[in-house]
């Protein structure tokens, strides 16, 4: 294994390493631009040259594989002067619009500006190359070709990794910019990590655009639960308000986040959201719906059937197992989904749109419950009369509950997902709001975090569980969602 | 002494085969691969592009143990300004590259190969094609070549105008089919070169000097010239002299015979100022300099500059040194390609700075600007592009300083150049 000695640091790599991967491991951050650890090398930034002893030429650190005995300056004065003038050259044509650009405060140039430049301009404002502004490309994204700086990574995330290959350096020199390939549009459902990988303020978000300043942005580790998949992300957010999600890169699931994932917290405060109960059309409080619920349910409890939901976590299917087991007294419930399960575009994007149903099965496993087809038939055959379930769940049991006029009564979020024949809704905090344990496909348990407050009023789905069964009479002793996960064995 | 690259009546193949042409093809194919290579290396060839690398050397680099197809690729992409010397040779003597093509591919195992023509050159293209028509309807290019069993393919390929794409790796890029930009190197062509298998890529006149080498011996070759510089070269002159045009002259020749011998001195009336002696990217010379130059590799290093392409660019005193180059400077701005952001910004901040010191709104901190932003471009890129720009831009300032002061100062040029412009 080649031994390197970077600014007098020593390490033994595998062969193939990039001196520039070397440094990171011995903690030395080489400034880069192009360069992304997931795409192809391409070192056309410049940025990153570091001084290889015996070279008589700076070399960029992307490019060059560390070899035996190699020994390396990244602090040099002529590195440091080499940085200087690819930042001067960076920003001769750049329009220095940090007071308008969404980029600002997380941005490369600025940053790299202050930490490796701070030199004045000596080039005249008035002979600057003007490009295209403001263009919105896609469902998703608006392009500003006068802030880029032309490190194709954009241009590589789309043909290595959604190999959808629509963009395109166009033109050459001091005058190419980035553009979409004729006849392609910008739609490959992975488009707004363009907006995370750009390092400058060239790819923006459309829908995060003039939000917010990125340094007022708290940031909540929490789960994606747009799909089976379950990548890790970051929700960033301020005074309550959810402003975006963002990818955080891990070797088990994810490098990238999906356009769907990345709008899955729109749900949060949409027109839609859900406050208040909803007996047939009409909005009513809380507890009259809660007390309308329960004694829904009472009025023909043997008949009562629970259905878990693959889109609700751990905790909150326990809580509904407690339930039919504990408060209904039946065995009519069921957490068994089976869905299939993988990656179905070789990127992210699950077969199983729902988040949860491995987490559902440990539910399953812990309290039994029968088959879907089971529950179906005894809809069918009018057995179960009254089916408790998340609005999104009841899809499963549709065409039985339509068949026998079987009652719904759903916990939902949105109103877009209360499905036609529910009777009741019961409104619940979503897992942008309350803690929840989830369950991906690979069986990895997955955590999402609170980072917004609910809704006034809006309380958890195991808490409204633990008040329907106050309300029918029996006590579940549900104080918090850790209560709800005694029984249940991870694996 | 005899010419060996630009001689008569050898412009077809019946005139080509009357001097003797192809006895080296059927020479070199009764030969082992690695003696034809290693004569080539005696001879002490060196490319003749501009970048002056051992042939034999470069041909050696092919993997051994290569398995699959290799490549062998004409760089005849004559784009450097100043130079004409490749156009000449393709015009008056195409059968000395095709049957240098094929010896050469039989040296380094290569059954296919490709001439990468300037995209202008179309009179010389379809000239090659048909020389390459003749000579495949003879035997020398197709399949087993002269009954040897070895199997030579050749075409040619028009690139679209791009000067960059003269740099080995662009044009590889070109030939494939995708935007011409070099590549980052390693891995170097021979090794991953035209669709990713081992290549090589030699220049038109590199090619051209092979098939005498091969069939009068390196040692031969080598006795023309001077040590380390041997063989014959094509020196392209214009500028203002009597007799402006290709010459091939031993390499080591006094610039100054080139000039007031060969090309009969300049013209009436004119006063030499300074020479770019090997295409427009290699530093100038001041008239005293260049006076003394001999014109091999060695001693146009030791002057600061390089044999380059042998495009001899003659320039006398009623030109304006910044007026030059600011075409120049227009030139390189125009082919950038933009991958690399020193060369990207850097040549068309370049141009900026000229235009306004030959405009006149130019101050004296911009001639220190104009070496700065060239400085910081030398070696830092991906192909010597940027150098190509930074090259001229420092020699040119740096000798002649005072012409650039005298624009920033608001005088024109020097008073025998202000009637040009």
């Amino acid at each position: 294994m080649p031994k390197i000695t970077i600014d007098g640091k020593t390490a033994e790599v595998a062969k193939g390493t990039t001196v520039l991967q070397a440094a990171q491991a011995l903690g030395i951050v080489i400034p880069r631009y192009c360069y992304h650890p997931s795409l192809s090398i391409s070192g056309n930034c410049r940025m990153c040259l570091v001084e290889v002893e015996k070279s008589p030429k700076l070399l960029t650190a992307c490019s060059t594989e560390a070899a035996d005995g190699m020994v390396v300056r990244t602090d040099s004065d002529k590195v440091k002067a080499a940085r200087r003038d690819v930042l001067e050259y960076l920003l001769i044509n750049h329009p220095l619009d940090c007071p308008i650009c969404d980029q600002a405060g997380e941005c490369g140039l600025q940053d790299y500006y202050m930490e490796h430049s701070r030199a004045k301009s000596r080039f005249p404002q008035e002979d600057k190359v003007r490009r295209q502004k403001r263009r919105a490309l896609g469902p998703h994204l608006v392009l500003d070709n006068e802030r880029c700086i032309l490190c194709t990574r954009c241009v590589r995330f789309c043909s290595e990794v959604t190999k959808t290959s629509e963009l395109e350096v166009m033109e050459r020199g001091d005058h190419s910019y980035i553009d979409l390939k004729q006849g392609k549009a910008l739609d490959n459902g992975y488009t707004l990590n363009l907006a995370d990988i750009c390092p400058v303020g060239a790819w923006t978000s459309r829908d995060f655009r003039f939000k917010q300043r990125v340094w007022f942005l708290k940031r909540t580790p929490t789960v994606c639960l747009g799909c089976a998949t379950g990548c890790l992300m970051e929700a960033h957010h301020n005074d309550g308000v959810l402003y975006r999600l963002v990818p955080r890169p891990n070797a088990e699931t994810n490098t990238w986040l999906c356009d769907h994932g990345r709008m899955t917290y729109k749900a949060v405060r949409a027109g839609d959201r859900l406050a208040k109960g909803v007996i047939k059309n009409g909005l009513i409080e809380l507890e009259p719906a809660l007390r309308e619920a329960a004694g829904r349910i009472d009025e023909n409890h043997p008949a009562a059937a629970v259905l878990g939901s693959p889109w609700l976590s751990v905790e909150d299917n326990a809580a509904l197992a407690r339930l039919a087991k504990d408060a209904i007294k039946t065995e009519n419930f069921c957490f068994d989904f089976p869905g299939a399960q993988g990656v179905k575009d070789g990127i992210l994007i699950n077969e199983d749109p729902a988040p949860n149903a491995r987490g559902a099965r440990l539910v399953k496993d812990a309290y039994g419950g029968i088959a879907l087809e089971e529950l179906r038939a005894r809809i069918v055959d009018g057995r179960v009369k009254t089916v408790v379930t998340e609005a999104r769940a009841a899809a499963f049991v549709r065409d039985a509950v339509k068949a026998s006029g079987a009652r719904l009564i759903v916990f939902a979020t949105n109103r877009a997902d209360i499905p036609p024949a529910a009777y009741a809704t019961l409104p619940y905090a979503c897992y942008f709001e309350v803690p929840g344990t989830f369950v991906n496909f690979q069986g990895l348990r997955r955590r999402a975090e609170p980072s917004v407050a609910a809704p006034e009023g809006v309380r958890p789905l195991w808490a409204l569980v633990n008040r329907l069964a106050a309300y029918s009479g029996a006590s579940l002793h549900l104080d918090s969602a850790a209560d709800a996960l005694k029984e249940i064995v991870f694996k | 002494m005899e010419n060996i690259l630009l001689r008569d009546k050898v412009r077809d193949l019946e005139g080509y085969f009357a001097c003797g042409g192809y006895r080296a093809l059927k020479k070199a194919l009764a030969m082992k691969p690695a003696d034809v290579t290693e004569e080539v290396k005696k001879s002490g060839l060196r490319g003749r592009g501009g970048a002056g690398f051992p042939t034999g050397l470069k041909w050696s680099f092919i993997p051994k143990d290569a398995q699959g197809p290799r490549y062998l690729v004409c760089n005849a992409d004559e784009g450097e300004p100043g130079t004409f010397k490749d156009r000449e040779l393709l015009l008056k003597n195409p059968h000395a590259l095709i049957e240098g093509m094929a010896i050469a591919g039989y040296a380094i195992g290569a059954s296919r190969g490709y001439i990468y023509v300037r995209g202008e050159f179309a009179a010389e293209t379809a000239l090659l094609d048909k020389a390459i028509g003749d000579a495949r309807a003879k035997g020398f290019i197709g399949r087993n070549l002269l009954g040897s069993g070895f199997d030579f393919e050749l075409s040619t390929h028009r690139g679209a105008g791009a000067y960059i794409c003269g740099e080995e790796t662009a044009l590889l890029e070109s030939l494939e089919g995708f935007k011409g930009q070099p590549r980052l190197k390693p891995p170097f062509p021979a090794v991953k070169g035209l669709f990713a298998a081992p290549t090589v890529i030699n220049n038109v006149e590199t090619l051209a000097a092979v098939p005498a080498i091969i069939e009068r011996g390196g040692e031969w070759y080598a006795s023309i010239g001077v040590p380390k510089s041997s063989g014959t070269k094509l020196f392209c002159v214009s500028g203002p002299v009597d007799r402006p045009g290709v010459y091939e002259l031993p390499l080591g020749v006094p610039l100054r015979d080139l000039i007031e011998k060969t090309c009969g001195g300049l013209k009436a009336g004119k006063r030499l100022k300074a020479v770019i002696p090997g295409g427009s990217s290699v530093p100038v010379l001041t008239a005293e300099e260049a006076l003394k130059v001999n014109l091999d590799y060695d001693s146009l290093a030791a002057a600061g500059t390089m044999l380059g392409s042998g495009g001899v660019i003659v320039i006398d005193d009623s030109q304006c040194m910044v007026k030059l180059l600011q075409v120049l400077a227009r030139f390189y701005h125009h082919e950038s390609c933009g991958q690399c952001t020193p060369c990207r910004e850097g040549c068309g901040w370049i141009e900026k700075l000229l235009d306004r010191l030959e405009g006149g709104t130019g101050t004296p901190a911009d001639i220190d600007t104009l070496v700065s932003v060239a400085e910081g471009m030398t070696g830092r890129t991906i192909c010597p592009l940027a150098d190509a720009m930074a090259m001229p831009v420092i020699s040119f300032v740096k000798k002649f300083r005072a012409e650039f002061e005298a624009h920033a100062a608001g005088r024109c040029c020097p008073p025998e150049a202000a009637g040009k412009h």
